[in-house]
């Protein structure tokens, strides 16, 4: 076929080059066979949300140079315990397919994965170009991995480690970084138990000139934090240590003195059990703070309130709920730029609790910050009327998690379901993309989802719903669904099955304790065979029973690597 | 005469069951005393415990709130003369001696709450009580002890619930929490339903003959 002028491959592959959305890339790609290799050719990054949907030989073969990577293993609900211990996502057989094809490779960014101390071993001296590692919940490794990594990455700019199920062994690992290193930027141990050797950290904050991100751990002092920022005030994001132990005067000045250098900080995190009355020692970097993590320190309202007074630039926002509706006040009065909110339960488990926050505070927040587009609230009680009122005030909501702890409880006044707090979510709010919702509810409230949250991308539902009506609704009316999360919801098989048509287009589908049958997902597996039907059972339920499904699009077949306890149908 | 267990550390959904009127108090007094039972529950009275918790006296006397949902558990002293057998259903628990220590939740996995924070929440419990408020050693005490992890299996539901009764300091709290959970397989109407459990000689008893 004749083939009218077009750009050179050459002039194509440069333009392209200088496109870094990965679903752009993706648009790119399927525009025609020119534009397919243009792209693949000129791809340095490559995002995996799901590392069974594809295998390591797959993307090699299609990207032949690729320096970052992005893989994602596990389903949510495994940071909550619900995914079996051995599940699988474990990254060795993609780091020896990367050492061969991708020698150069410089990023790996992991987020629930398996990662073993050889694997980190071998990482460590299969690139030698690595410069970034970030571990965000992952597990099966230990502080000797850390060590391998920082023995033998030359080049190491980023060492990243949160939020994971790492076997601390102490803190002998930090020491390993050789005295001729000096390209850390980012170092990241905040989740980290045990004591470092101090002097080591402090030689290698020293050295590391252009570090711009430094999150300790609770076993660094203050005294020790005031050593370190003296010679690091170039700091662009701190997580500081424990911010508790008693301090001279003397010792108060020289901490202030030396966080008030930092000009460059806009985001701080840590202060590990932090004490109200040393707080007023961080008015003069909270000017300039965008991000303020406070989930570790449990504040009461007035010491909140009183930081707050200091923090007019404020856009993201962690608090732990004993800083109660007061708290949450003072952020409505004082932080009119914020655009996210994190509140986080101090007692998560404990029923007689009458403190924490309740609708009041997040309706509060609502009128001062009209900006406000990501929240996260977990509370004991709320009301249809406030999500409305919040709604109003906030259209622009993207992100919207509702946590009311007590599974099923009803709007707390009238005793109604909580349907109607939804529905003002999804039909004010015409930008959401992620939900998650809780509470009493009944199928109306999957009927509003399905009918306006076109726009939608991940739900999460627990105890909710009255019947396979609900999530029909949802499968039927969500066109950009990409993640779907059930627990303990009354949803069967023929909810599993209206989303026949729709799963090839979605990430995954996770269903757990529903009501959903062995046959319902054969039936699944049977007609849609480009999908993994996997199913997770408990000890002692009926056979019939799918206790767990995890259902996903995988153009690289049922996997090979799954324990006993996961069949593949 | 009726024993109401709405004898533990007080929530809304259980004292509305506690009617002093119906001579409970002295009941539960003659069960073994007002000692034996306070220890059991969790320590109101005793002057060893830390003295922010409340008072039982305090707790009780003071309840004016009101309450919405009705005790589950009516039972007398002769379990098997209730006036209305055939609607009850059976809520049945066996243990099961699983011992993890990740999984402290009543129910696994709620509130959505990431282990590690669960973890960061317990070490701050242990090391700082916090002043000024109500001090509650639920997530000390569960530090301490070994999660208990049982089944719970409702009546016509085919699907089992997994909980950690450590967690729970009553009857009527759990009870509470299981009807909670299984609502949503089957419209339950509270009063239908009791709790029984197997023992170690595999025999199956109605809970909460014996104190918590």
């Amino acid at each position: 076929s004749s083939r009218r002028s077009s750009f050179p491959d050459e002039v194509l592959e440069r333009v392209l080059s200088l496109l870094k959305s990965h679903r752009d890339r993706s648009s790119v790609s399927l525009v025609c066979k020119d534009w397919y290799n243009a792209e693949r050719w000129s791809r340095t990054h490559v995002f995996i949300g799901n590392c069974y949907s594809v295998s390591p030989e797959i993307v090699a073969r299609r990207f032949p140079k690729i320096r970052s990577v992005t893989l994602k293993g596990k389903p949510r609900f495994s940071d909550f315990n619900l995914v079996p211990e051995n599940w699988g996502a474990d990254i060795h057989a993609w780091l020896v397919v990367f050492a061969a094809k991708y020698p150069f490779l410089e990023e790996l960014r992991l987020k629930r994965m398996a990662i073993s101390d050889e694997s980190l071993e071998f990482l460590a001296v299969s690139f030698p170009n690595f410069k970034a590692l970030s571990l965000l919940s992952c597990d099966g490794f230990s502080t000797n991995g850390l060590a391998a990594i920082a023995t033998h990455c030359k080049n190491l700019t980023e060492l990243d480690i949160q939020e994971n199920g790492i076997d601390d062994k102490g803190g002998s690992w930090l020491s390993c970084f050789p005295e001729s290193f000096t390209s850390l930027e980012v170092l990241n141990f905040a989740n980290l138990s045990s004591d470092i050797n101090f002097d080591a950290l402090e030689r290698l904050v020293g050295r590391c000139k252009s570090m711009r991100v430094l999150k300790l751990n609770r076993s660094v002092s203050l005294e020790q934090l005031q050593r370190l920022l003296v010679n690091a005030p170039q700091l662009a994001e701190l997580g500081t240590g424990s911010f508790s132990e008693e301090l001279t005067f003397r010792q108060y000045v020289e901490l202030e003195s030396a966080l008030s250098n930092c000009k460059n900080m806009h985001t701080l995190s840590g202060l590990w059990d932090a004490k109200g009355i040393y707080l007023p020692a961080l008015y003069p970097v909270c000017t300039h703070l965008t991000f303020l993590n406070l989930s570790y320190a449990a504040l009461r309202s007035d010491e909140l309130a009183k930081l707050l007074a200091h923090c007019p630039r404020l856009k993201r926002l962690w608090v732990l709920d004993t800083v109660e509706d007061k708290g949450l006040e003072a952020v409505g009065l004082n932080c009119p730029l914020l655009e996210e909110l994190r509140v986080f339960p101090a007692d998560p488990f404990d029923e007689e609790i009458i403190h924490g926050v309740t609708e009041a505070g997040f309706v509060a927040v609502s009128f001062g910050c009209p900006g406000l587009h990501y929240v996260l609230y977990f509370c004991r009680q709320m009301t249809n009327a406030a999500v409305a009122t919040i709604v109003q005030n906030c259209p622009d909501f993207t992100h919207f998690r509702l946590c009311i702890m007590n599974p099923g409880q009803p709007d707390y006044i009238t005793n109604e379901p909580m349907d109607e707090a939804f529905g003002a979510v999804v039909k004010t709010c015409t930008k959401l993309q992620r939900l998650s919702v809780s509470g009493l509810l009944t199928d109306l409230t999957f009927e509003y989802i399905g009918r306006y949250a076109k726009n939608l991308e991940t739900l999460s539902v627990a105890f909710a719903g009255s019947s396979d009506w609900g999530m029909q609704c949802v499968m039927g009316g969500c066109s950009k669904l990409r993640k779907l999360e059930i627990r303990d919801c009354p949803f069967g098989n023929a909810a599993l099955l209206s989303g026949l048509e729709k799963y090839e287009s979605m990430r995954s589908l996770w269903m757990s304790a529903c009501n959903v049958t062995m046959n319902g997902c054969r039936l699944l597996a049977r007609e849609m065979p480009r999908l993994n039907v996997e199913v997770m059972k408990e000890d002692g339920s009926d056979d019939s029973q799918a206790d767990k499904v995890y259902v996903y699009r995988s153009i690289a077949g049922p996997r090979r690597d799954a324990p006993p306890s996961v069949l593949t149908l | 005469m009726e024993l109401q267990l709405g004898l533990a550390l007080p929530t809304p959904n259980m004292v509305k069951g506690f009617d002093l009127n119906n001579h409970g108090l002295d009941q539960l007094k003659e069960m073994g005393g007002l000692e034996a039972w306070n220890k059991a529950a969790g320590c109101f009275a005793d002057k060893d415990c830390v003295k922010s918790k409340r008072s039982f006296e305090q707790a009780f006397g003071n309840f004016t709130e009101e309450c919405r949902t009705k005790p589950l558990l009516l039972w007398s002293g002769q379990p098997n003369e209730e006036e209305d057998h055939q609607d009850q259903k059976k809520a049945t628990f066996s243990t099961t001696d699983e011992n993890d220590a990740e999984e402290d939740d009543q129910v696994v996995g709620w509130p959505p709450i990431k282990t590690w924070r669960k973890k960061i929440f317990q070490q701050q419990q242990q090391q700082q009580p916090r002043v000024g408020r109500a001090e509650n050693n639920r997530l000390a005490e569960n530090e301490n002890g070994r999660s208990i992890h049982v089944k719970v299996k409702m009546e016509g539901v085919a699907i089992t619930r997994k909980i950690d009764i450590k967690l729970y300091h009553s009857y009527q709290s759990l009870t509470n929490s299981l009807i909670t959970m299984f609502a949503k397989d089957k419209k339950c109407d509270e009063d239908d339903y009791i709790l029984t459990y197997q023992d170690k000689e595999g025999d199956w008893l109605i809970a909460g003959d014996i104190p918590w």
